[in-house]
């Protein structure tokens, strides 16, 4: 009993002092929440500055919704978001004395992708609005094989959800029966999966695993976001309260050192500046 | 009933018996041969040249001298690819635009491959992120990366009214008549020198911390996230469950009060965990404010609530099955209640009591949707014990589900994921085991 008790504490003591060091108690750590679009980005960087600055960065992939709530809450120092903040979220911080300011980090664009399995190359805009507004809802209406389409769309949460609303949708509704995933790995997974799926994700997150979609005739790539030629594009920002400064300030600069640039293209992603 | 029949079903009553744990045995087989055979994959493999360099840069591990030989080795094999490439550079120049065109985009996928196999090429710009600074570490990984070298996956989209199959094209005959040809035999008859596999058992997969988002690197933030939670969540919901379960059983009367709280506990037991998830954000986070953000505190607060009725109901019967007799001995010599209770009934009690607290260390250790909100992140550092009242922890459940569902490059590190889930059932299991050790001695101690 004593023995045991002896060896728990030993643990504990092990525990401590073994890795206490490398928490590196000197200087806060930067607390990041928010979208899942973001997140490989936020993820790389925090790898990178924690190696170079010794601060500590924890990131969390909750969804932009979620990221912005933490951020009136005052629980996160950075709110990755995939879309702006609305007026009511804006309002709410205000109400909070908290003062959001917008960050762009990188442009992403909003890739549409099917299975690989799929030979329809291209859409239309109006095309991708009939599919998931419930208008079209076989592949052999877009030049396909005789297969029933599956939509997969993300949760209300998303800022991925919001900006493809905001390009595509227009106002009109998502039928009702589409598949909803919680975040950009889960929608590519899945449509990986599903031979008939249609849905989108984050440049970041294409690979060959799906095949991606030119949308009025153009393919998403760095390239055609960048020179605004792809059309289902947006910027992706990082959120913080008040003009950020001290650590949080070196943080929200890094896309625009030469080091963070190349990061945000090795993730596949369009550095901004 | 006739002796016969009584016989016969006797007999049946037995087979069915020994069918169930057969069954059962059989389950439990299932569920873990393969976490054990999987998991076991993240830590003994064939690392390639590419781990070695990787543990030397990144955790000055290793015989800095055997390496530099061994690099120059594979050096030698790795610069006949290079310069087969260089080569096919100089001819693509010469070509006429048109045939520029026509080997291009083959030729980034070649190039792609290769950067896969073997980490960045001659001419390239050092890459920022680990997981493209160094080729594949893994043998297993660089077979499959090999035959996306030599081969390339098409669909068959001949008919278009039907869904098509994929099927894999030879690159070589693609590059028919140009230098490049040469290039894949070499790797595939080479590659073995080029990377230098060999079996190692790699244990710094559970003391070493992650290198750009799992991709390289251990687990132990999350191990370490996943001991603090359970533990701490312990220390709050055990004395408090005990106590509990004390004044039910010894100072309630019953009455209406009394079983209206014991079916508040009852319910509580049935609450789905994401609703504590919920509540712990709701209530420790957002309005006690215990933590600025989401920390190990909250987090166990958070279980330890999800846990406690749990622990109370099995304090409950624990107390409740220590026999009366005692309990009469000692007051009949004197004692008082509150004494018979500590050296009495408690000490009878503990082995009942330490049970329910093994259950719900486990289910502690376990649970995702309460440390969603409240402590877990994807990325983030091995914490110190004197960080838990503040900061956040990855933990296992938790980025068991994140390289599952989110992360943007699930299906390359799947050997990370299986690792941490065989940490997972290993660091409950051992939790159990020492919490049972712990009783057996108790027990004997009771009886001796």
């Amino acid at each position: 009993m004593r023995k045991l008790a002896t060896m728990l504490v030993a643990l504990m003591v092990i525990m401590t002092t073994g890795w206490a060091g490398n928490a590196g108690a000197a200087s806060k750590a930067i607390v990041i929440d928010g979208s899942t679009t973001v997140g490989p980005i936020a993820k790389s960087f925090a790898s990178y500055f924690m190696k170079k600055y010794k601060v500590p960065v924890t990131v969390s992939e909750s969804g932009s919704g979620n990221g912005a709530k933490s951020l009136i809450n005052g629980s996160c120092d950075i709110a990755d978001m995939s879309r702006s903040m609305k007026p009511q979220e804006i309002a709410a911080a205000k109400a909070r004395k908290i003062n959001p300011v917008a960050n762009v980090v990188a442009l992403d664009g909003l890739a549409m992708i099917v299975h690989p399995s799929n030979p329809v190359r291209a859409l239309t805009e109006a095309q991708i609005a009939d599919i998931f507004s419930g208008r079209l809802n076989n592949w052999r209406q877009v030049g396909g094989p005789n297969f029933p389409i599956v939509v997969i769309q993300r949760e209300s949460n998303s800022g991925t959800q919001e900006t493809f609303k905001e390009l595509v949708m227009k106002g009109r509704a998502v039928v009702s029966g589409a598949e909803t995933q919680a975040s950009n790995g889960a929608v590519k997974n899945r449509v990986s999966q599903t031979r008939g799926a249609i849905g989108f994700v984050g440049l970041g997150y294409l690979d060959a695993s799906v095949k991606k979609i030119a949308v009025n005739g153009v393919l998403p790539s760095a390239a055609t976001v960048k020179n605004k030629t792809y059309r289902l594009s947006r910027d992706l920002y990082m959120y913080t309260n008040g003009k950020p400064a001290g650590v949080v300030g070196t943080f929200i600069d890094l896309p625009n050192t030469p080091d963070g640039k190349r990061i945000i293209q090795e993730l596949g992603f369009v550095p901004k500046y | 009933m006739n002796l016969g029949t009584r016989k016969l079903l006797d007999r049946s009553f037995t087979a069915l018996g020994i069918g169930s744990i057969v069954i059962m045995g059989l389950a439990l087989l299932v569920v873990l041969a393969p976490i054990v055979s999987k998991g076991v994959g993240a830590l003994v493999f064939r690392e390639t040249i590419e781990h070695r360099k990787l543990l030397s840069t990144e955790f000055h591990r290793g015989d800095g001298r055997e390496l530099e030989k061994e690099i120059a080795l594979s050096n030698g094999y790795r610069q006949k690819a290079f310069d087969m490439l260089a080569v096919f550079d100089q001819e693509l120049e010469q070509m006429t635009p048109e045939r520029q065109e026509q080997y291009r985009e083959s030729y980034d996928q070649v190039k792609t491959a290769l950067r896969g196999l073997l980490g960045p090429l001659p001419g390239d710009t050092d890459p920022e992120l680990a997981r493209n600074r160094y080729g594949q570490t893994r043998w297993d990984k660089a077979e499959e990366k090999l035959r996306e070298l030599l081969y390339e996956q098409k669909w068959d989209y001949s008919n278009p009214d039907v869904i098509a199959k994929p099927y894999d094209v030879s690159r070589a005959p693609g590059f028919a008549g140009t230098s490049l040809v040469r290039l894949f035999p070499y790797v595939e008859q080479n590659l073995d020198k080029m990377l230098l596999p060999e079996w190692t058992f790699y244990w710094g997969f559970i003391t070493d911390s992650s290198i750009d988002a799992h991709f390289f690197g251990g687990i132990w933030p999350e191990i370490q996230g996943t001991l603090f939670l359970a533990i701490g969540a312990m220390l709050f919901a055990f004395p408090l469950g005990v106590i509990a379960a004390v004044y039910f059983t010894e100072y309630a009367r019953d009455g209406f009060l009394t079983s209206m709280l014991r079916s508040a506990n009852s319910t509580l037991a049935g609450v789905p965990s994401i609703v504590f998830g919920l509540f712990g954000l709701a209530f420790f986070i957002n309005t006690l404010h215990v933590s600025e953000s989401k920390s190990v505190l909250a987090g166990s607060l958070t279980l330890a609530i999800m846990i406690l009725p749990t622990i109370i109901r099995a304090s409950e019967e624990a107390i409740l099955s220590v026999p009366k007799t005692y309990k009469e001995a000692s007051l009949g010599l004197g004692s008082t209640k509150w004494n018979t209770i500590m050296t009495v009934i408690l000490p009878a009690a503990l082995p009942g009591i330490l049970t329910g607290g093994v259950i719900s260390l486990g289910r502690a250790a376990g649970e995702t949707a309460p440390i969603i909100f409240t402590a877990a992140v994807s990325v983030g550092t091995a914490i110190g014990l004197g960080d838990v009242l503040s900061s956040p922890t990855p933990a296992l459940s938790w980025n068991i589900y994140n390289l599952a569902s989110e992360h943007e490059a699930a299906a390359q590190i799947r050997h990370v994921q299986y690792g941490m889930v065989l940490a997972l059932v290993t660091v409950v299991l051992l939790l159990n085991l020492s919490a049972v050790i712990l009783r057996a001695r108790i027990s004997k101690k009771l009886k001796g």
